[in-house]
């Protein structure tokens, strides 16, 4: 178990090229002992290339990696303790499900008898000891996803365990069960989990710190609360939530940032000089009514969501959409909403201001 | 319903039946007649040839030799064009080069190649044996004693059809997947391991179609053998499918060198399929 500190680490993959493109720009970073973290962003925002990094099957072309305090950048992968589960499952196709289990161990010549303790142990918390026996080919995607996080577990001493996408091919239902086993294995053995994924969701549910990327940058790095109430980006925004955050063109007036398309307006930080503004607030932040400023328009579509559904409001040429109780509005409708004063943010060139 | 069906398989049937069905039945009768060349056409001698051919040493000597020269030459192939395909499979220095060097041998003719392999081995006048020479060894009677002719058709075979397990092994392991490869690294395996563990296993499957493929062709021998040796010294190279080719084509027994064929074909396909269904629990079948 370790501190994961990352120390002005940059990558490229053509590093001598004279215009080095950067899959990974450089970043400091510290992860905590013991802590989850999800690294989130679309694909190709350098997520997986951080994540190798780590792990060492990729030397960075920059900085370094600190595992509680010690330079592993030059280390190799095998030595530097850590585990990986990857998108596909991975197992040895020769071997039972025991000998996959044992696997890291054997490698690591440890003695016979322990071995078979923790095999034994592993397979018990992970319910795959009636397996045990059996060719691990024959096992149901999911069961080889935990093989394969099985054989991370079994090193007693393991810095890490670096989840890259690991729930993609598995079933929704079986997900589930898999992000619960995660969650408790973190909370039991203490040990520091790093998820790679696409999905908000499965960040947001696993994860007590979510690093967002784009293009080979740290964009955010937050609770999940904090990504969701104050996306640093317009692009947290839109990532984050679903319906993504409504954002609408605004302009400094008299000490006021206002969005004459949608009739918003809040007053101008100190300071706040001009170009590119706009105005941001989240679909579920509107109310039918209280305290606040009103925005309205006329109701253009209506996706159902269970108790609420999600509501396209259009006035003029400006759009936005509102998470509202379900049944309140039909098609065609004129609707009149309030929206709390803190909850509408400003951007400047696409950042956030306040 | 689909009654057309039959009007649609009609032609794949002609084709079947004229094609594969009609020489194997055809040969079948000829196996049963006393068809040579004295007495041509199709008479009627029972199981006479069957069981000249039970008392035919000579036949059961080339069937061993055979099989000895199939098992032999496809494993030295299998061994040598694993080992090759390992060399190129990953970034080395002028690897198109090697991997179409690797290559040639098969794109030769095989009787044109024995020409030249019977002149290299050639005792007095090939190159071969000087070269030996002046590494300080006797001279090899390459052709001119049993067990060297032996070992100089089993060469040239290696020679011309190593190329052609290189090439399905190499296709097997560019198919690879790689995640298998990082975990291995970050399980802390080492490149005997892993090749033990992660390519070895993932290359079973191909390995047994490409071994059978082999033993198929293999089992057919006849070229090199007419072109180098002609089966001797005596008889010691002469294979099977030789041993019919004399019967048939120069003793001019149509008759006995079909049932000679039949018994032939029925060996090849019990002992394949036995080799193929070993193969497969041994390498490709997961442990229970």
């Amino acid at each position: 178990m370790a501190r994961i500190e990352l120390d002005h680490l940059a990558h490229s993959y053509a590093p001598d090229a004279p215009d080095p493109a950067w899959a990974l720009r450089p970043i400091d970073m510290v992860w905590e002992d013991g802590g989850t973290y999800a690294l989130l962003g679309p694909s190709g925002c350098g997520k997986s290339t951080m994540l190798n990094i780590i792990s060492g099957l990729l030397r960075p072309s920059q900085g370094r990696v600190l595992f509680d305090g010690r330079d592993v950048t030059a280390l190799d992968t095998g030595r530097r303790n850590i585990a990986q589960v990857f998108q596909v499952p991975v197992i040895y196709t020769s071997m039972t499900v025991a000998q996959n289990l044992a696997f890291p161990l054997v490698c690591r010549k440890v003695a016979p008898a322990i071995i078979r303790r923790r095999v034994g142990d592993i397979a018990e918390r992970l319910g795959l000891a009636p397996h045990l026996q059996r060719s691990a080919v024959g096992l149901t995607a999911d069961h080889k996803q935990l093989v394969s996080l099985g054989r991370g577990l079994v090193r007693e001493d393991v810095s890490a365990i670096l989840l890259d996408e690991p729930l993609t091919v598995i079933d929704p239902q079986m997900k589930f069960e898999l992000r619960k086993i995660l969650k408790q294995i973190n909370e039991e053995f203490g040990i520091t989990m790093v998820l790679v994924t696409h999905d908000q969701n499965e960040a947001m549910t696993f994860a007590r710190t979510v690093v967002v990327m784009n293009h080979g940058e740290v964009v955010q790095a937050g609770t999940p609360q904090d990504l969701f109430e104050h996306p640093a980006t317009t692009h947290v925004g839109y990532f984050i939530g679903s319906p993504a955050m409504n954002f609408v063109e605004a302009r400094l007036e008299g000490g006021m940032v206002r969005a004459p398309a949608l009739g918003l307006a809040r007053a101008a930080p100190a300071g706040l000089a001009g170009g590119d503004l706009a105005l941001g607030f989240r679909p579920e932040h509107l109310a039918p009514d209280g305290p606040g400023q009103r925005v309205g328009g006329r109701v253009t579509r209506i996706w159902f969501e269970g108790l609420e559904e999600v509501a396209e409001i259009a006035r003029d040429d400006a759009t936005f959409r509102a998470r509202v109780p379900s049944g309140m509005f039909r098609t065609g409708d004129d609707a009149t909403l309030a929206l709390p004063d803190d909850r509408l943010l400003v951007y400047r060139e696409g950042r956030l201001v306040v | 319903m689909y009654r057309q069906k039959y009007l649609f398989l009609t032609p794949g049937l002609i084709a079947l039946v004229a094609i594969i069905l009609f020489p194997l039945l055809f040969t079948i009768r000829v196996s049963f007649s006393g068809w040579d060349v004295y007495n041509p056409g199709l008479s009627w001698k029972g199981g006479q040839n069957f069981s000249r051919l039970m008392a035919d040493s000579r036949y059961w000597a080339a069937l061993g030799r055979l099989s000895v020269m199939a098992v032999g030459t496809v494993l030295i192939q299998y061994v040598l064009g694993f080992a090759l395909a390992l060399l190129v499979w990953r970034d080395v220095i002028a690897r198109r080069f090697f991997r179409v060097l690797f290559l040639v041998p098969m794109m030769t003719t095989p009787v044109i190649m024995s020409v030249i392999w019977r002149t290299i081995f050639h005792e007095s006048l090939g190159p071969l044996n000087p070269i030996i020479r002046g590494l300080g060894l006797p001279g090899v009677p390459w052709l001119s004693d049993p067990v060297w002719a032996f070992v100089a058709v089993m060469l040239v075979e290696i020679w011309q059809w190593t190329p052609f397990m290189f090439l399905l092994l190499l296709a097997g392991l560019l198919s690879l997947p790689s995640e298998p490869y990082l975990a291995a690294r970050i399980d802390g395996a080492g490149p005997v391991r892993t090749f033990f563990s992660v390519t070895f296993p993932g290359l079973a499957a191909i390995s047994v179609g490409a071994i059978v493929i082999r033993l198929i062709e293999a089992s057919k021998i006849l070229d090199t053998v007419y072109v180098m040796t002609s089966g001797g010294p005596g008889e010691s190279t002469e294979t099977a499918s030789y041993y019919i080719y004399i019967r048939g084509l120069r003793d001019f027994q149509i008759g006995y060198s079909a049932a000679l064929s039949i018994i032939y074909l029925v060996i090849m396909i019990v002992a394949l399929t036995i080799i193929a269904k070993l193969l497969v629990r041994f390498l490709v079948r997961p442990a229970p």
